[in-house]
């Protein structure tokens, strides 16, 4: 049981548009569940023990509002999210388009160029229905400067594990450099400078 | 405008409702609806004929009715308009303010080039009122008239482009339509032949969908059109109404901890446990499972009341929405009859609790629980809400979902725990989602309206060039398709007129037009019984009514003529001697009318014209409890335009915060080239405690309150950008404290949500203190 104490704990966000699947894709990873039926999220948690390459760590993950209404929420999850499952669907090219803004503002909220983030074109198994390439995809991913990029699909739960598991590995090698990063953030000075008070109410 | 509410005496009574909708649920016998397409009985539209007489006579210039019912209504009107200009400028400024917003966080972490900064500058720059403006050509004048005419008349052809465009287009083609070709939000004409628009764009929307799991649900063009919506006035006053007082009680509570999700509460105990006593229990270890934490006795016994608590709230929540269903805007209802009857035109069998999903859809998700969750966003708080309410409220929103969807639990178990809310709920928020899409149709009143819009003769549109340039692109750009869907020919005509659009101009050459509207295609119409298809006896009653309303309303009190009961003869005699022109011609007119009547055998003066005479005086009953209507009305309008002002009033402080950060790194940019100019030291100014507390700037104080008295405070700029905060204590030379700040700071902490700014003794509120100083040390120089 000690050894619980020492496990690495990560938050992984999902973001993407309304219905591409990101609640399926984490109810499948997290329980080995198919959700056939469509309830719009506003905001979900999950816990999940996993082993990546003998290491075990927990996953906090956040499963988030695709409606864009809710907007006004991203801004305090991406503070706190250490890695980014960025999901569109192969069935609708509109999808695809709302993840650079949300990469844009996940750079932006994390002043680094160097967030965990893993593409995801979710509903791969509906074929006939494809409306983005997969070339179209692995464009973006190299705008991006190569991050890595799945199509998944949350119905025949294929490749799911594979991508949290991407995000994990990229959040554990990133983890190092943060660390340091975040070091040197906390000496930067406070805000403003107080000086000389002496005297008490 | 007046017109429903001015309708016909005889059916009033049962439809007056007490609600502020301008539009009063019209009662069955006076609607057709179009999915039927049965007229109802012909005196459904004599009534119509009334209401269409009542209103073009008040456009009567021969006399003007200047009693208290006229007076409230100028003041109601011109309450109207000012509602709806603010709320186009609050579009604008969002949009400007949301472009910044993502510029300056670049700006903030040093990663925007110069020339991009010049840009943001001139941006900035720019941003200032639209001066008014004409074309060059009277020609072009016509042209566009004619354009927008037809736009605005036939709402099909925005609504096929709202389909068309994508999602980098919407915001500049929603501004012109929902704040331009249909702003005048209080205007039934222009809001019914929006919610026309809605409608077709709503049923391709259902045409194209292939299963209603996934209506309505992606961002598109389509829900980005419905929210825009639902941010107009009508809107903004309903979400006050139903949330601000349940919202605002529950914030205050900062330190209420309602989180019941067991794992959260599990790390939230032994925090608290190793904080208290230093250590952990070896039986408490971390990082367990949910199921782990879930049967946690401890943690158990925390969650349990808690449950009971946010069903409580919940409940609260609920209930003041049910209660106010006759608060709910006329338009918001109108779209969930709209989803209701598409639903079960494409989807026969769907019961009832799919219908109802769909409705919640819109209902819930797009319009309540967005503000629920973030309602600062709204304007329905003052500030960021701390940790623990907005979790609160999360999950109310999540109950309120759940209640609307058909929950399932497989995903978070412990939201389970709330079932018995649903359960108690279910039939009840079904009934009221069903009850918001009672409301009825106005096609007969559209046409209504779009006859007297024709007669009228002076409709115009208050427009800028790049508004009109915009849209005629989108129409340039989707002619091919556009061409597809509909009989377009003569939209094709005038834009072949046009020529190609022209590209934007810059903002600052940007222009509000005055587009006088007209149709070459219809002509005015004069004869109102052709075109309506009415007898010569009807419209004689109609007139002959609506001028003894008139009359009354406008003689003296103190007249013998206006003693009840009433001797219509003997009114118009009265006004027939008077000297005012107009009365005279009304007079005389009322006169004629009456012998036309005798004439036609409609009445008779043996009785003493008993039945028009019955009429007159319902509608004077009627007419005065509109007074109170309007004027309570009025009331709720005030501070719809209240709420309005002040989001402008933000939006405005956070656009002059961004235009000086920017000065400041700009000047600092330009002084490692040129030599530093001399700088101005502004300040000190002196600020009180009591005046900061009374703005908001101190948001919470250590200060003893027989102290505050003399406590002040000295604010200095010796530089842009840069301020120095001294907190003093009468009779002291020394101050107590003195806190060097950089506006960037302060921008940065605003951009991460930090409300606060430790002084010590005294904590101050950032945007505030944003505000104060950009007030106060606004250099000039830009
Ligand atoms: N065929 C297929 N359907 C899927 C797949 N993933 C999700 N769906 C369906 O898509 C719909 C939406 O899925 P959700 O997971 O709820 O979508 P979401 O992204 O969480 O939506 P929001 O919570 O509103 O942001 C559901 O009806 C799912 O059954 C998939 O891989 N294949
Ligand atoms: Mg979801």
């Amino acid at each position: 049981m000690s050894s619980r104490g020492t496990r690495r704990e990560y938050n992984i966000v999902v973001l993407g548009a309304g219905g591409v699947g990101k609640s399926c894709l984490t109810a499948q990873f997290v329980q080995n569940v198919w959700i056939e039926s469509y309830d719009p999220t506003i905001e979900d948690s999950y816990r999940k023990v996993i082993e990546v390459d003998g290491r075990s760590c927990v996953l906090e993950i956040l499963d988030t509002a695709g409606t864009e209404q809710f907007t006004a929420m991203r801004e305090i999850y991406m503070k706190t999210g250490q890695g980014f499952l960025l999901v569109y669907s192969i069935t609708s090219l509109s999808t695809l388009h709302e993840l650079t803004d949300l990469r844009d503002q996940i750079l932006r909220i994390k002043e680094t160029d160097h967030v965990p983030i893993v593409i995801v074109g979710n509903k791969s198994d509906l074929e006939e229905d494809r409306a983005v390439s997969r070339n179209r995809a692995i464009h973006l991913s190299q705008s991006w400067g190569r991050v890595p990029f799945y199509e998944t699909s949350a119905r025949k739960r294929q490749n799911v594990d594979e991508v949290f598991m991407d995000l994990c590995r990229q959040i554990m090698r990133n983890e190092a450099v943060l660390d340091e990063t975040r070091s040197e953030r906390s000496e930067k000075k406070p805000l403003g400078k107080k000086k000389g008070f002496c005297l008490i109410l | 405008m007046a017109l429903t509410m001015l309708a016909p005496s005889r059916t009033s009574t049962s439809s007056s409702s007490s609600n502020v909708n301008p539009y009063p649920q019209v009662t069955r016998q006076n609607t057709f609806s179009s999915s039927d397409g049965t007229r109802s009985a012909r005196t459904s539209k004599r009534y119509s004929v009334t209401a269409l007489y009542m209103s073009m006579h008040a456009h009567d210039k021969d006399i003007e009715i200047e009693d208290d019912l006229a007076r409230v209504q100028k003041t109601l009107r011109d309450l109207k308009a000012k509602i709806s200009s603010q709320s186009k400028k609050n579009f604008v400024l969002e949009k400007d303010v949301r472009y910044l917003d993502s510029r300056i966080a670049l700006l903030i972490q040093n990663r925007m080039a110069l020339e991009e900064q010049n840009e943001v500058a001139s941006h900035l720059e720019d941003s200032v009122e639209i001066l008014e403006g004409t074309f060059p050509s009277d020609q072009k004048t016509q042209q566009y008239g004619n354009l927008f005419f037809l736009l605005q008349s036939e709402p099909r052809h925005i609504a096929a482009l709202c389909r068309l465009v994508t999602m980098a287009e919407i915001d500049a083609l929603l501004q012109t339509v929902m704040f331009t070709i249909y702003g005048n939000q209080y205007e039934s004409r222009e809001e019914h032949l929006l919610l026309t628009m809605f409608q077709s764009v709503l049923s391709a929307q259902f045409d194209t969908t292939p299963e209603y799991s996934s209506l309505l649900r992606a961002n598109t063009p389509v829900s980005r059109m419905m929210t825009t919506y639902t941010r107009r006035g009508p809107g903004q006053s309903y979400l006050k109404t139903v949330l601000a007082d349940q919202i605002n009680s529950l914030i205050e509570h900062k330190d209420l901890n309602l989180e019941i999700n067991p794992l959260k509460v599990y790390e939230q105990m032994i925090k608290q446990i190793e904080e208290d006593t230093g250590t952990l229990p070896s039986n408490m270890p971390r990082g367990i499972s949910a199921e782990e934490a879930a049967e946690n006795p401890q943690v158990q016994a925390i969650i349990e009341p808690r449950l009971t608590m946010l069903m409580k709230i919940a409940n609260s929540f609920l209930t003041t929405i049910i209660d106010n269903l006759n608060e709910t805007p006329y338009g918001i209802r109108w779209i969930c009859k709209q989803i209701r009857s598409l639903t079960k035109r494409k989807y026969p069998d769907a019961k009832e609790q799919v219908i109802c999903t769909l409705i919640g859809g819109f209902f819930f998700l797009r319009f309540l629980n967005p503000a629920i969750v973030t309602p600062r966003s709204y304007m329905l708080v003052d500030g960021m809400p701390s940790e623990h309410p907005r979790r609160t409220l999360t999950l109310i929103a999540k109950m309120l979902q759940n209640l609307a969807n058909k929950p399932s639990y497989a995903k978070e178990p412990y939201m389970a725990s709330l079932a018995p809310f649903v359960h108690h709920n279910k039939a009840r928020i079904n009934k009221f989602l069903m009850d918001l899409c009672e409301v009825g149709d106005f096609y007969e009143s559209l046409e209504m309206d779009q006859y007297v819009a024709l007669s009228k003769k002076d409709l115009e549109l208050s427009i800028t060039l790049n508004e009109i340039y915009t849209t005629h692109q989108l129409l340039e750009k989707h002619a091919k398709e556009l061409n597809k869907a509909q009989d377009v020919s003569h939209l094709n005509v005038l834009l072949a007129e046009l020529g190609p659009a022209p590209a934007q101009v810059p903002r600052k050459e940007n222009r509000v037009i005055t587009l006088p509207l007209y149709s070459r295609w219809e002509s005015a119409i004069d004869d109102l019984t052709a075109a309506l298809d009415i007898t010569q006896e009807d419209v004689c009653y109609m007139e002959a009514k609506s001028t003894f309303v008139q009359l009354l309303r406008t003689l003296p009190a103190t007249s013998p003529a206006v003693r009840k009961p009433l001797n219509l003869t003997k009114i118009a005699d009265t006004a027939a001697k008077m000297r005012d022109m107009g009365m005279f011609r009304k007079g005389m007119r009322a006169l004629e009318l009456l012998e036309q009547l005798r004439d036609l055998g409609v009445a008779t003066d043996q009785d003493g014209y008993l039945l028009l005479r019955e009429e007159v005086e319902q509608e004077l009953v009627h007419l005065g409890s509109l007074k109170d209507k309007v004027v309570e009305e009025t009331k709720k309008l005030d501070e719809v335009y209240k709420t309005i002002r002040d989001h402008n009033t933000y939006l405005v402080g956070q656009l002059e915060t961004y235009k000086s950060y920017l000065h400041n790194v700009r000047s600092q940019s330009e002084g490692k080239q040129r030599k530093q100019q001399k700088q101005t030291v502004l300040g000190p100014y002196k600020f009180t405690h009591q005046q900061l507390e009374k703005e908001g700037v101190i948001q919470k104080s250590n200060v003893p309150d027989n102290r505050r008295a003399n406590i002040f405070f000295n604010i200095t700029s010796p530089m842009p950008g840069t301020f120095v905060i001294s907190l003093h204590y009468k009779g002291r030379n020394r101050g107590l404290l003195e806190l060097d700040l950089k506006l960037d700071d302060l921008l940065e902490m605003q951009q991460n949500g930090q409300d606060e700014l430790d002084l010590e003794y005294v904590q101050f509120n950032v945007p505030k203190v944003l505000t104060l100083l950009n007030k106060r040390f606004a250099r000039k120089k830009w």
